[in-house]
């Protein structure tokens, strides 16, 4: 008998309605929660210009966990290696090799952390192959997970050859390429990802949302290279500096971007202002403003090289964690919805 | 409606769909209210003066049906010389008697006549007999003209000349246009073409006074024309899914099987006395004999001879009010010993919940069966006083037994529901464990006695020997058959137990046998009527096939009515039974509520007997004059006519004249029955009202056990206007206690409009509003409203007053301190509080000796009041 | 068996909560919990993963046309909310695994056995119908009472409800039965009456809803998006933008890689 007070004897049958299977612990436990509770009289509600039903949500908010923002920064930093390291591969001339192993790698790990790091949120991992039971292009997630099915097999593969000669080598650089064409969208699709779904803030960005992502992919990447402990020769260093002052550049204005399209309606664009996702989202800001100040500053100390892989990897890291939590500000907020629904 | 008959409310909204306008009179604003077209707020215990003033309205502006009237109303009748109404004593009808505190109803009689109720006589406790039902031929003397100064219609005119759209905004608080709009309303949907009826549960029953409300209702239905008529009607929307069926054979224990009185122990000394105080000379309750015959045989088979007057001498007689709240009280008082509480939940569904209690801790054993353990079945461990520590389980006596009870769905048996509908329900699975059925409980309990007194000769024990006690049982438990008890009921002839069709065919000889005569027909031709189940896509629309209805299927009362004198439908609209001159027999949708083949010119002659005294043109053929009472000569024990009385309770004073309340209203006396201060008690300023919620049940066992019921209303709360908030500090969402001279009980606030801040004349009233459906146990719990309302009824029903009452509100949790309620007052009975001498109520606390419970002695209240 | 669907007529709920009872019963669905809410005689508050149906309590301190209360300035309204079972499903077009299909009703249903719980569908519903539960990890939501259906059974809400607020039945007939509806009541003077998602020309975002209900207040009222539309119906424009960020990443790349030569122009300023 479940504590919840559904029962029925055994001798005379079986739960077997469709949620018979939902099991609740504590039969005390609140729900909406009581942080509901309304302490207004009911017909306040109703009493602005602007109606809504006890202030409650119209959507509901991502259940996702730390895991899945997390796995947008490894995601999109693994898509950007592989697409370094082909670049560095086809126009290399064989100088870049440490650059590309190593960027190969990242992209390898990457794709594989960040594989666990999705099926970990899974309300049921063990059905994660699911995710691979039909292709369907309506849903971003979807084509995401065949990208990343794709990219982290790639990826690995071409990890495991680099450094090769011969055949294995030509296979490695042919699995190097394909990793980089799929590297490309795994390192947007979240983007799309999010930008597809019926949350306000996250729908209204749905332009500036995928350059943002791409920007603090590629920064996320470049300042990487400040923290791992890895030798670049000092063509590497410079292709790496310059590919991550590019990425600062595209990740601030892209940030600016998101701000403005948000601020058209003001309530969409609170979670950015306001709260953790706000103070997150500020964060984002300087760290990466800082990272991208540091890095064109003259001279080459090793100090400020690890300052600039800090603040850009947090930066990178802060801009997905505040995205992810504005997001869901923004779905418990119905007057948001309704704004955004009238203003469109 | 919409609340508590959700699925009878279901055809009010296909009406409303047809065009059929729904006026909702409450003082909430309900989920009835949210789908009605009209919703009139009035103060709590004022339904006799708003009511009042629509029999006012339609008198004066001479809308009631003139036709109707004359001929199928007492309207024309005279009325003795003798009789002073309300106007003239200052709010006491003539009669009064203040010693007794009651009425002596000689002078409500009509001129030259002494009729009596249809219904057995309850005024035998208050006073002597007055008059044995109709041992005179009911000969009044009529005016059809209705000018005579005398007759009822003008008594009625004078009476409610007073209840003025004015005095009813005054006393209601409801304005004088909607009163209007709905009086108005009213009329118009009334007359030839169209009807209008009334639905009412214990919105209206639970006061001092709640069967004059009814009676108002009657006598707006009555002069409206919309009585045994399609469409009209008042409707007494019951309580529990077989309520009615248990008032038809009841649990009540001053009537027998089919509204037979039961026998009282000062007058019906014998069979013949019996039968002469309650068979009438006219009417249709001259057939009483063969109805109490009837029912003797088939509990006495052959036991019941002529020689022993049916073995009536078997029957327990009553020696007085044994109604429950005296019975409760007699047993707080140590005079009851044990105690059956099949299906009921009494400390937290009945009155005062801490008087219970201590009226259990003082018994020597219990019985209570039910589905789970209730609060009541509990009070020995789970208590507030035990809880505050004022009584000890140790110190309780009492030995409780439980007996877990099968549910409806476990047994077979009948439902009897609002239009008195019998509708057969099957088992559909074996009662769990050690549940049982009530009819196999009390069955084999039954046999128990049987066996345990087998050896005994003394004459005191032969109704338990010759009871007949013989019902086929079947199963694994031996469950006696449902069916069998039916067709006892429905009864048989004695020399072959072949069914009888109906009461029609019963004897006074012996020859029938019959459990309860209203239900004969039930099972008719040995099958089983009332598990039909014929669509009503497949039969007319009046759908007598689908169960059975009493009397003898018919699905509207007296409804001769809707024909006009000459028998013709009043309109072609309306038509529903009617005079058929060829076949010489009453013909119609509905089996006609008539003697088939008395055609409508029939009068009765010189010295007519039995049935042969109905005339063709009376369609109330249960009241000896055949005739629809506007006027009630007898009956009632708190006048012929209804008028308007405070609440026992309340915040102002009766704005009509000097009496505040009902004056035959019952009291009990009491130190742990303490009353406010009958109006303006400063210490009690609002009104008090409770009520249902469609998410429960009652006393709750049958919802609050249940998560999916639970969760939609998980906590006690009270109702209040954002007035009361403002002036108690009240947040919505947070806790109050509510405090009444009985007791204090905690509870959520939810402010709002619907329950509305009303202005009384110049005065503003603030009303709280509580359900009270909870209790200490089960998986929503929460304080009951009960344990704030005292033991105070009605006095021809003996119903509580549960719905208006005066209360204290305040903001935060309750204390959990010593309140010790059962052993004195909570607040000084006699407060020191200035401007608190004089009111009525403060009754002179005296405990009564055990035995002589019940009707108090009101002559205090009569000095004070007067 | 064609289009199925519900008509929610929310002039003639009398919020019994029949439906949202009937709906746990059948589907042996737990209780949310027991909680004071406030909110008027609401205390469920939303739709969610195991509570199907949903009976809103709307406390206005507006008058309703057609009623008149000595209250003044008061009405309450009580409406049946459900998933919509949309023409164009946020929650079936997000779905990665193909939990969620559309069936042979018409209806939009969650294979419980599919499912894994990735939690897009939550997101994706533009109603904030569907929701994922923590004990078992996957989705839930109205079924349309698909296993009633099949067994040629009435959905257990609109057989409860005494009032047929909820009337259950062939879509085309439903969007009849509702337009002579609204037309009665507008003849009543209820103005207010419209219908809700009835097709694709009120609705276009959704397509239309095979649930659909007649409201007498604006939608948000009832905490209904005014607007609502089918997420991946905005998706294109996110590709694009996605596709012309990661060719840009391309190309930023090549270009540091290029740049970065020796002799290079770069080289010289760096
Ligand atoms: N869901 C549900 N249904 C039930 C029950 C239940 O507990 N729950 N109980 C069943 C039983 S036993 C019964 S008896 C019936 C009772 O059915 P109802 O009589 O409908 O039940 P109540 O809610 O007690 O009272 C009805 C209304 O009377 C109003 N009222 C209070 N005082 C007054 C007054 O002085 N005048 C007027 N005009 N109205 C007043 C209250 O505000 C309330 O809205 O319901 C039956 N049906
Ligand atoms: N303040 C206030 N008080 C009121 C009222 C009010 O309006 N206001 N209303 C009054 C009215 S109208 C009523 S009817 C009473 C109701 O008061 P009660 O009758 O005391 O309350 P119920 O909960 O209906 O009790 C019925 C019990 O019978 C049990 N039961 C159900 N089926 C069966 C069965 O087949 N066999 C047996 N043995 N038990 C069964 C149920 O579990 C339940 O515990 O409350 C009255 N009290
Ligand atoms: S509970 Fe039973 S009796 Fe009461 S309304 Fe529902 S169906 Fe009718
Ligand atoms: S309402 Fe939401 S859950 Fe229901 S079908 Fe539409 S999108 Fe899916
Ligand atoms: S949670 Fe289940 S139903 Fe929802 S999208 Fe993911 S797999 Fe599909
Ligand atoms: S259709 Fe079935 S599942 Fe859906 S709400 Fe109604 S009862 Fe619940
Ligand atoms: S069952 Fe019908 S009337 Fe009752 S709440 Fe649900 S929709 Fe409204
Ligand atoms: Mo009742």
């Amino acid at each position: 008998m479940s504590p919840d007070g559904r029962y029925i004897s055994p001798q005379l049958g079986t739960l077997s309605g469709e949620g018979s299977g939902q099991r609740i612990d504590q039969t005390t436990a609140a729900y909406p929660s009581s942080s509901a509770v309304w302490s207004e009289r009911p017909s306040r509600s109703f009493e602005s210009d602007e109606p809504t039903y006890y202030d409650r949500p119209v959507l509901k908010e991502a259940v996702w966990i730390w895991s899945v923002p997390a796995y947008f920064y490894v995601g999109g930093t693994a898509g950007a290696a592989a697409v370094l390291a082909a670049s560095a591969q086809a126009l290399g001339r064989g100088e870049l090799d440490g650059l590309v192993r190593s960027c190969r790698w990242v992209a390898a790990i990457g794709g594989a952390v960040g594989t666990v790091f999705l099926i970990h949120d899974l309300g049921r991992p063990e059905r994660f192959l699911h995710m691979l039971r039909v292709f369907r292009p309506t849903s971003a997630m979807s084509v995401g997970s065949w990208v990343l099915a794709g990219a982290a097999s790639a990826t690995m593969a071409s990890a495991l050859l680099s450094g090769q000669e011969g055949a294995l080598g030509r296979l490695g650089d042919a699995a190097g390429y394909s990793a980089a064409l799929l590297g490309m969208p795994l390192a947007g699709y979240t983007a799309v990802l999010l930008s597809s779904t019926a949350v306000p803030l996250w729908q209204v960005s749905r332009h500036s949302l995928p350059p943002l992502f791409i920007g603090s992919a590629m920064s996320g990447l470049a300042s990487l290279f400040g923290l791992l402990p890895v030798e670049l020769s000092a063509r590497e260093e410079r292709t790496v500096h310059r590919f991550g002052v590019a990425a600062k550049l595209i990740d601030l204005a892209a940030m600016a971007a998101v701000e403005t399209k948000a601020a058209q309606v003001e309530t969409v664009a609170k979670p950015l202002r306001q709260g953790v996702s706000g103070a997150l989202w500020k964060a984002a800001k300087a760290l990466t403003a800082a990272s991208l100040a540091l890095s064109l500053l003259p001279g080459k100390s090793g100090l400020r090289r690890k300052a600039v892989g800090v603040f850009g990897t947090a930066g990178a890291l802060a801009l997905r964690f505040a995205v992810f939590h504005a997001g869901k500000a923004s779905a418990r907020d119905p007057r948001a919805t309704f704004r955004q629904q009238h203003s469109s | 409606m919409a609340e508590c008959h959700p699925v009878g409310f279901r055809w009010v909204m296909e009406a409303k769909n047809r065009g059929a306008k729904i006026i909702h009179v409450d003082p909430r604003f309900t989920r009835t209210s949210a789908v009605a077209d009209l919703h009139v707020p009035l103060r709590a215990g004022s339904d006799i003066a708003f009511l009042g003033g629509i029999v006012r309205y339609i008198l004066e502006n001479e809308r009631y049906f003139r036709e109707y009237v004359v001929h199928y109303t007492n309207a024309p009748v005279l009325v003795s010389e003798d009789f002073r109404d309300t106007d003239d004593l200052d709010g006491l009808f003539s009669g009064w008697d203040a010693e007794q505190g009651q009425y002596d109803p000689k002078s409500w009689q009509y001129e030259g006549a002494e009729v009596s109720p249809s219904a057995e006589q309850r005024e035998m406790f208050t006073g002597e007999p007055y008059s044995e039902r109709g041992t005179r031929h009911a000969g009044e003397r009529f005016d059809d003209t209705l000018q005579h100064p005398r007759c009822v219609f003008q008594v009625l005119r004078r009476h409610f000349s007073r209840y003025t759209p004015e005095v009813v905004e005054e006393v209601c608080g409801v304005s004088t246009d909607q009163f209007l709009k709905v009086a108005e309303t009213l009329c118009a949907n009334s007359g030839r073409e169209r009807t209008s009826a009334f639905c009412y549960a214990v919105g209206w029953t639970q006061h001092s006074v709640g069967v004059q409300y009814i009676r108002t209702a009657a006598i707006i239905q009555l002069l409206l024309g919309n009585i045994g008529r399609p469409g009209g009607g008042i409707m007494a929307l019951r309580g529990h899914a077989s309520i009615q069926g248990s008032t038809d054979i009841p649990t009540l224990y001053n009537l027998l099987p089919g509204y037979l009185s039961m026998p009282k122990a000062r007058y019906d000394t014998d069979f013949d006395a019996y039968v002469r105080n309650n068979q009438a000379a006219a009417g249709w309750w001259t057939e009483f004999p063969k109805y109490i015959v009837s029912l003797l045989k088939a509990w006495y088979g052959d036991a019941a001879r002529a020689e022993n007057g049916w073995a009536y001498d078997y029957l327990p007689l009553i020696s007085g009010d044994h109604s429950h709240m005296t019975t409760v009280s007699a047993m707080a008082d140590g005079a009851v010993k044990g105690y059956f509480m099949l299906g009921e939940n009494p400390t937290v569904g009945s009155m005062h919940g801490a008087l219970h209690r201590k009226g259990m801790r003082e018994l020597d054993w219990l019985v209570v069966r039910d589905f789970a353990v209730t609060e009541t079945a509990d009070f020995w461990r789970d208590a507030p006083e035990i809880e505050r520590g004022e009584a000890r389980t140790e110190d309780i006596k009492t030995e409780v037994f439980f007996f877990p009870c099968a549910a409806h769905t476990e047994k077979d048996g009948t439902f009897t529901n609002t239009q008195r509908l019998l509708q057969w329900h099957h088992k559909a699975v074996e009662p769990p464990g050690d549940c049982r059925s009530e009819l196999h409980f009390i069955y084999h309990l039954g046999l128990r006695l049987k066996e345990l007194y087998a050896g005994s000769t003394a004459v005191k024990d032969r109704p338990i020997h010759d009871l007949t006690w013989d019902y086929p049982t079947g199963g694994p438990h031996a469950e006696p058959d449902a069916e069998a008890v039916l067709a006892e009921i429905n009864g048989f002839r004695v020399e072959n137990r072949a069914p009888v069709a109906g009461f029609v065919d019963l004897q006074a000889d012996g020859s029938t046998a019959c459990g309860c005569w209203i239900y004969s027909g039930a099972y008719k031709d040995g099958a089983n009527q009332t598990s039909r189940r014929k669509p009503r896509t497949e039969q007319s629309w009046v759908a007598p096939e689908w169960g059975w209805a009493w009397p003898a299927n018919r699905r509207i009362l007296y409804n001769r009515a809707s024909a006009d004198p000459e028998g013709k439908p009043w309109s072609e609209r309306k038509s529903y039974v009617w005079w058929d001159a060829e076949k010489k027999r009453w013909a119609g949708h509905d089996v006609a509520d008539f003697p088939a083949d008395r055609p409508p010119s029939y009068r009765p002659p010189e010295g007519a007997r039995g049935l042969e005294t109905i005339s063709g043109t009376s369609p109330f053929i249960l009241q000896a004059d055949g005739r629809g009472w506007l006027y009630a000569a007898n009956g009632l024990l708190d006048g012929p006519l209804p008028t308007h009385y405070e609440p026992n309770e309340s915040p102002i004073q009766n704005p009509l004249y000097g009496q505040q309340c009902n004056p035959v209203r019952l009291e009990w006396k009491r130190r742990d029955n303490p009353y406010h201060r009958a109006w303006k008690d400063p210490r009690f300023p609002f009104v008090l009202t409770t009520y249902r919620l469609t998410e429960h049940h009652t006393a709750g066992a049958m919802s609050r056990w249940l998560s999916w019921l639970s969760e939609l209303q998980p906590e006690m709360f009270c109702e209040v206007s954002p007035e009361l908030a403002q002036e108690r500090g009240l947040e919505n969402g947070g806790w109050a206690t509510i405090t009444t001279a009985r007791g204090e009980i905690e509870a959520r606030v939810l402010v709002t409009e619907r329950v509305p801040a009303m202005k009384i004349g110049k005065q503003r009233l603030l009303q709280v509003g509580l359900p009270y459906h909870w209790g200490s146990k089960g998986r929503s719990r929460g304080d009951a409203a009960n344990e704030l309302i005292g033991f105070v009824a009605d006095p021809n029903v003996s119903i509580q007053e549960s719905k208006a009452l005066t209360c204290d509100i305040v903001a935060g949790r309750r204390s959990r301190g010593r309140r010790i309620v059962t052993s004195g007052p909570l607040v000084p009975s006699t407060p020191d509080a200035p401007g608190l001498e004089g009111g009525r109520d403060l009754p002179e606390v005296g405990v009564r000796e055990p035995g002589r419970h019940g009707v108090s002695s009101s002559h205090t209240q009569q000095n004070e009041e007067s | 068996m064609g289009a199925v669907g519900f008509f929610t007529d929310t002039t003639i709920c009398i919020g019994c909560k029949a439906c949202e009872v009937a709906c746990k019963e059948w589907n042996q669905l737990p209780d949310d919990g027991l909680l004071f809410t406030g909110m008027s005689y609401d205390n469920t508050g939303d739709l969610g993963a195991s509570t199907w149906r949903h009976v809103s309590f709307i406390e206005r301190p507006v008058p309703l046309t057609g009623q008149e209360t000595g209250l003044g300035n008061f009405s309450w309204l009580l409406m049946s909310d459900v998933c919509k079972h949309c023409q164009r499903a946020g929650c079936l077009e997000a779905c990665p695994t193909g939990a969620i299909i559309r069936t042979e009703f018409d209806s939009v249903y969650v294979q419980p056995d599919i499912c894994n719980g990735c939690g897009y569908c939550v997101v994706s519903c533009p109603f904030g119908v569907i929701d994922r539960r923590e004990d078992d990890g996957r989705a839930w939501k109205c079924t349309l009472c698909y296993d009633r259906l099949k067994g040629d059974m009435t959905p257990a809400c609109a057989k409860a409800c005494p009032t047929d607020s909820i009337v259950f039945g062939d879509l085309d007939e439903l969007r009849v039965k509702a337009r002579d509806r609204v037309e009665r009541l507008h003849r009543h003077g209820v103005t207010e009456a419209y219908l809700y998602g009835a097709d694709e020309a009120s609705q276009p975002g959704t397509g239309g809803l095979n649930a659909f209900f007649l409201l007498v207040d604006k939608p948000e009222a009832y905490n209904l998006p005014p607007d609502p539309v089918a997420p991946a119906r905005k998706s294109g424009s996110a590709w694009a933008a996605m596709t012309v960020s990661v060719l840009g990443m391309a190309a930023v790349a090549l270009g540091a890689v290029l740049s970065s030569r020796r002799g290079a122009r770069g080289e010289a300023e760096a």
